[in-house]
């Protein structure tokens, strides 16, 4: 065998432990890196797969009156139209229990040839009879039902009938029921008007036949349409183009993983830097083998070669641990992440990219690291090699340390520890650096997990009512509010109003960003009594409804899109136009784009004045149980009285279906944190262990001179301390700057809001102890090997 | 017998020069000296006097201030860093005081290595040349341990072997006897001595008198000036 490779083995294999560490923390790096692409690599290639799959409607035109079959046809011949299907989406609820819940019934006009927004068949039959209906496979969950089951449904206009769950199917284009604590339900039309319903299809779903994927040429291909239609008699109200291409959860899904991915590379950069000192550690180990070899003829290249050998060795035995592991990881992710997105993954093969680039950046970024102390120690001169004796005076930062020599309080063991820790300041600055990223990345973490927490907090701090029920009809409500009222345990009742609604443009007609489950890309306009007392919304521009002023208007942060205060926005309300003048902004926490106005303007312009469609009641106890039980109370109470509710949501319910969107993300926050807080100290203890071997001769001296091994324990200690210490002060800083830069990302991302800064305390005690308990530990270890060496071998170290 | 008198080593007006904190110090000064092939020769002075710095110079690892200096035939002090090493590889063999053998390779593997840098003897060959050359140093038994496990002498005489692993025709040892007892010291010189009369220059830095008998020139060195270069031929 080559002589220079078995050395480079010996010399791995013979300081086994700390080249386990370095092979970890490389190991982690190159796990984390592999485990979010992998996940990310199936995800968005799934993600988009299943979307196109489905077929989706490039745009869904709203029409006013009945679709006919043969416009249908007419339509269908229309240039630059490739697919046309009429289609229907009425909102109903469903009784799971005794309870109520919002419902979401898609008619389709010809289960067999379904062109667009396409579903694929699971189980049961194909086509339901009439008085049944195919289920969304994640609503059977909500529906606490299973196939066969019946199930009671009520419409706005019609009475409560059985529907009986005849077959599942899978639709990528929605998210989960469960999240969106919601039931999706397939009829025809003649089911349709089984449960009391009388109208016919009203939407026109159209695929355009070219530039698919630009919004511009969809709009005006179906502002086409639309003219052709009005030409014709049918009058289009509304026109939805969600984003081309894109799954309602792409953007969100993608930034998430982009910051995950940052997140495991700088783990690997950490990592690398690990290697790069001890490598650096080891080049001044063997400066003296170094001279030896090349006076007996090795050239400069040669001893590159064979410490980048062993680099390269250590990251081999890394990628091999790592790289399994991480399709492990991976797949663990992108199911989890597939269950939250509804998506059925077809191929699970983590594309040949991500091992590459695993086996890459898990190698280059090594090397790179190392490249400059291999490089320094392989081409010293031989001269300089053999007369080399570690650490030179001149490194030595004679100004500084001159001041703690003349503080007299402090012992001169705790002197010589400082002493120590600036000695080597290039070291100094790689441990204190790694271990200042590695706890800013651990804060960090935590930090932007509670300040998630704290803002689904706010989803109960803005919204004081705990009930809010929608209704199918306008009614006065005077009665019914008092009623309410006078129930123990309410504390306030108010009357509200909203309508769908969306900003008109210039050209006559509203186009929407909606997508086919009518929730994601929405817009809601809200009118609520002037002196509300159930909203307490965080205005961040201009002010609330002052209520003197005629028409007045506040925006939300996802409604506000380019206008300023001042502005006059024109909003489609019921059908009719609308101008309204922007006074303010406002956060809100886990609701769409919505804008609010007083009641009495809106029922002015909409004709309904004295009239409410929506149901806002606060209680005494905002507790889940409490309010589940008064929920029921008040939905039997609203039954009695012939009230139609279209919907009721609970806040808690919202508050959980917010949450149960981005569990994924706050979990991976939490795993990152940990893996920080490993690299962190594996960092800290291999610095430690280093230091102190190399210094082995240096403690002879110190024990022939009289030291006690204790008192050179202590002055290990205590400097394994010192830069503990140094390093959380960094760190805390550091992790200021992070944790607002995520927070507001990840806020922008999900609630189109920044998070507001939160320090979490437990993650910055935590961190303190890690780092206290693992440099102690760090320190105390090889400092009690070293001090126990005699003296003799202690001097006899090399 | 021409062919033994033949001047190998050839330094013509050496200065070596450092800088220091107080300025320029020269370990060496206008040095002129010749030595033959097959020789045995000594170089004796006093602590700081130059004598490991004479050393230096020859083996390249040091470079001139002035002057040239030129090892059968080839002017090293022209010759880059990386053609130096491997002509120092081929060309010299070097004995440290502290043996300075590479504590993870065993003593056959020690002295297989120069052969490796240098790509000298076929693979196959090199593990049969390397025990060939312990055989002659007299240490076959310890050629599968490690340096560790052998004693001060068996050490040096591992580095002798590695010494020659090229067959270099010239030896070069600074004080290789300083960490040995005197017994052991003998046999090592006795060694040196054998390597001469078989055709190599020998060139040693030493502290000891009694062994001044071995030498055929010995080169005296004070403040970096020669001080007598008197040559015994045999
Ligand atoms: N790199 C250097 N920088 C400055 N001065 C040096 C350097 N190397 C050697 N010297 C000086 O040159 C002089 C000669 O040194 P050299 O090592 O050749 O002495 P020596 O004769 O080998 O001594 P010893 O018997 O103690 O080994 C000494 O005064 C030494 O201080
Ligand atoms: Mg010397």
């Amino acid at each position: 065998m080559n002589i220079r490779l078995l050395k480079v083995i010996r010399d791995i294999t013979s300081d086994y432990a700390k080249n386990l560490m370095l092979v970890l923390a490389i190991a982690i790096g190159v796990f984390g890196i592999g485990s979010i692409l992998g996940a990310y690599s199936v995800l968005t290639r799934e993600m988009s797969s299943n979307y196109l799959g489905t077929n989706p409607a490039s745009a869904t035109l709203e029409t006013e009156s009945e679709i006919s079959r043969g416009l249908l046809d007419s339509v269908r011949q229309f240039p630059g139209i490739q697919e046309a299907e009429r289609h229907a989406t009425v909102s109903a609820r469903m009784k799971v229990g005794d309870k109520w819940y919002p419902m979401l019934l898609f008619v389709i006009d010809d289960f067999a040839s379904k062109k667009t927004n396409q579903v694929s068949h699971l189980t049961g039959s194909t086509t339901p009879a009439t008085g049944e209906m195919l289920v969304e496979r994640t609503a059977l969950v909500v529906m606490q039902a299973n196939e066969g089951d019946e199930i009671g449904v009520k419409t706005s206009n019609g009475e409560p009938a059985p529907l009986k769950i005849s077959g599942t199917v899978h639709d990528a284009g929605l998210a989960p029921a469960w999240q969106e604590q919601a039931g999706y339900g397939y009829i025809t039309l003649s089911t349709l008007h089984y449960l009391g319903e009388s109208q016919g299809f009203d939407q026109l779903r159209i695929v355009v036949s070219e530039n698919a994927l630009s919004r511009e040429a969809i709009t005006a291909k179906a502002g086409e349409l639309s003219d052709w239609l009005e030409a014709r008699g049918i009058k289009v109200h509304e026109i939805q183009v969600p984003p081309p291409g894109k799954h309602p959860h792409q953007s969100q899904m993608r930034a998430v993983l982009t910051i995950f991915t940052t997140f495991s590379f700088l783990i690997l950069v950490l990592g690398s830097i690990l290697v790069a000192t001890s490598v650096a550690t080891l080049m001044v180990k063997q400066v003296r083998q170094i001279g030896v070899m090349k006076t007996i003829g090795a050239t400069s290249l040669q001893i590159t070669m064979m410490y980048v050998l062993m680099i390269v060795m250590i990251c081999v035995v890394a990628l091999a641990l790592a790289i399994p592991l991480s399709r492990v990881a991976a797949a663990a992710f992108y199911q989890q992440i597939a269950v939250l997105l509804n998506l059925e993954l077809a191929d699970r093969s983590v594309p040949l990219w991500v091992p590459l680039l695993q086996i890459g950046s898990g190698i280059v970024i090594p090397l790179l690291a190392a490249a400059l102390p291999v490089l320094r120690g392989s081409f010293i001169s031989v001269r300089s090699a053999l007369d080399n004796y570690g650490v030179k005076a001149a490194q030595t930062r004679q100004g500084a340390l001159n001041f703690i020599s003349r503080l007299s309080f402090i012992s001169e063991s705790f002197k010589l520890s400082v002493r120590n820790v600036f000695r080597l300041h290039s070291r100094l600055m790689m441990t204190v650096g790694l271990l200042a990223t590695g706890g800013a990345m651990f804060m960090t973490a935590l930090n932007v997990a509670d300040a998630w927490d704290d803002n689904l907090k706010r989803i109960y701090q803005q919204r004081l009512y705990d009930l809010d029920v929608k209704l199918n009809e306008r009614i006065k409500p005077d009665t019914i509010l008092e009623t309410l009222r006078s129930m123990p345990g309410v504390t306030a009742a108010e009357g509200w109003d909203y309508s769908a609604t969306s900003v008109v443009r210039e050209t006559s007609r509203q186009v929407s960003h909606t997508y086919p489950d009518k929730a994601h890309g929405s817009f809601t306009l809200l009118a609520l009594p002037p002196g509300s007392k159930l909203l307490d919304p965080t205005l961040v521009e201009g002010m609330w409804l002052s209520g003197k002023a005629k028409n007045e208007i506040v925006l939300n942060q996802l409604a506000r899109s380019g206008v300023k205060i001042g502005d006059s926005v024109k909003l489609a309300v019921e059908g009719k136009i609308t101008a309204w003048k922007v006074t303010g902004f406002c956060e809100d926490v886990g609701s769409g784009a919505a804008a609010y106005v007083s009641i009495d303007d809106f029922s002015r312009v909409n004709h309904s004045i004295g009239m409410v469609k929506m149901l806002r009641v606060a209680y005494s106890d905002r507790s889940r149980d409490f309010a589940y039980a008064k929920n029921r109370e008040i939905e039997v109470l609203l039954e009695s009285k012939k009230v139609s509710v279209s919907s009721s949501l609970p806040v808690w319910l919202l508050h959980n279906a917010v949450a149960a969107h981005m569990k994924v993300l706050v979990n991976s926050l939490m795993a990152m944190a940990l893996l920080m807080a490993v690299v962190g100290t594996l960092g800290l203890t291999s610095t430690m262990s280093m230091s102190i071997m190399e210094r082995t001769r240096e403690i002879g001296v110190m024990r022939a001179i009289g030291g006690t091994p204790g008192k050179i324990r202590s002055i290990v200690v205590y400097e394994g301390l010192l830069i503990g210490m140094i390093s959380i002060v960094i760190a805390f800083i550091l992790a200021l700057i992070l944790s607002s830069w995520m927070g507001e990302f990840i806020g922008n991302m999900a609630f189109r809001t920044p998070l507001s800064l939160t320090i979490s305390v437990t993650a910055f005690v935590l961190w303190i102890l890690i780092i206290l308990v693992g440099s102690f530990a760090a320190a105390y270890f090889p400092a009690r090997r070293a001090s126990r060496l005699t003296t003799r071998e202690a001097l006899a170290y090399e | 017998m021409n062919e033994h008198h033949k001047i190998l080593i050839r330094l013509t007006g050496v200065t070596k020069s450092f800088m220091v904190g107080s300025g320029r110090f020269s370990a060496l000064k206008n040095v002129d000296l010749e030595i033959r092939k097959g020789q045995m020769v000594s170089i004796t002075g006093k602590s700081g006097s130059g004598k490991s710095t004479l050393l230096n110079i020859i083996t390249g690892i040091d470079k001139t201030t002035e002057g040239s200096v030129s090892v059968n035939g080839v002017r090293i002090d022209k010759l880059s860093e990386s053609d130096l090493a491997s002509w120092r590889g081929k060309n010299i063999g070097v004995v440290f005081q502290f043996f300075q053998l590479i504590p993870t390779l065993t003593i056959a593997e020690n002295v297989m290595l120069p052969m490796d840098f240098c790509n000298t003897y076929p693979r196959s060959d090199r593990r049969k040349r390397a025990l060939s050359i312990l055989q002659s140093v007299d240490i076959i038994e310890q050629a599968d341990k490690f340096p560790s496990s052998l004693s001060g002498g068996q050490q040096q005489r591992a580095a002798i072997a590695r010494a020659l692993a090229n067959d270099p025709s010239i030896i070069i040892a600074d004080e290789p006897t300083g960490n040995l007892d005197s017994n052991t010291a003998t046999s090592i010189f006795e060694l040196f001595a054998s390597l001469a009369r078989s055709g190599k220059t020998v060139i040693v830095v030493t502290h000891e008198r009694e062994f001044s008998s071995y030498f055929e020139q010995c080169i005296s060195i004070a403040d970096g000036v020669i001080a007598a270069g008197t040559s015994v031929n045999v």
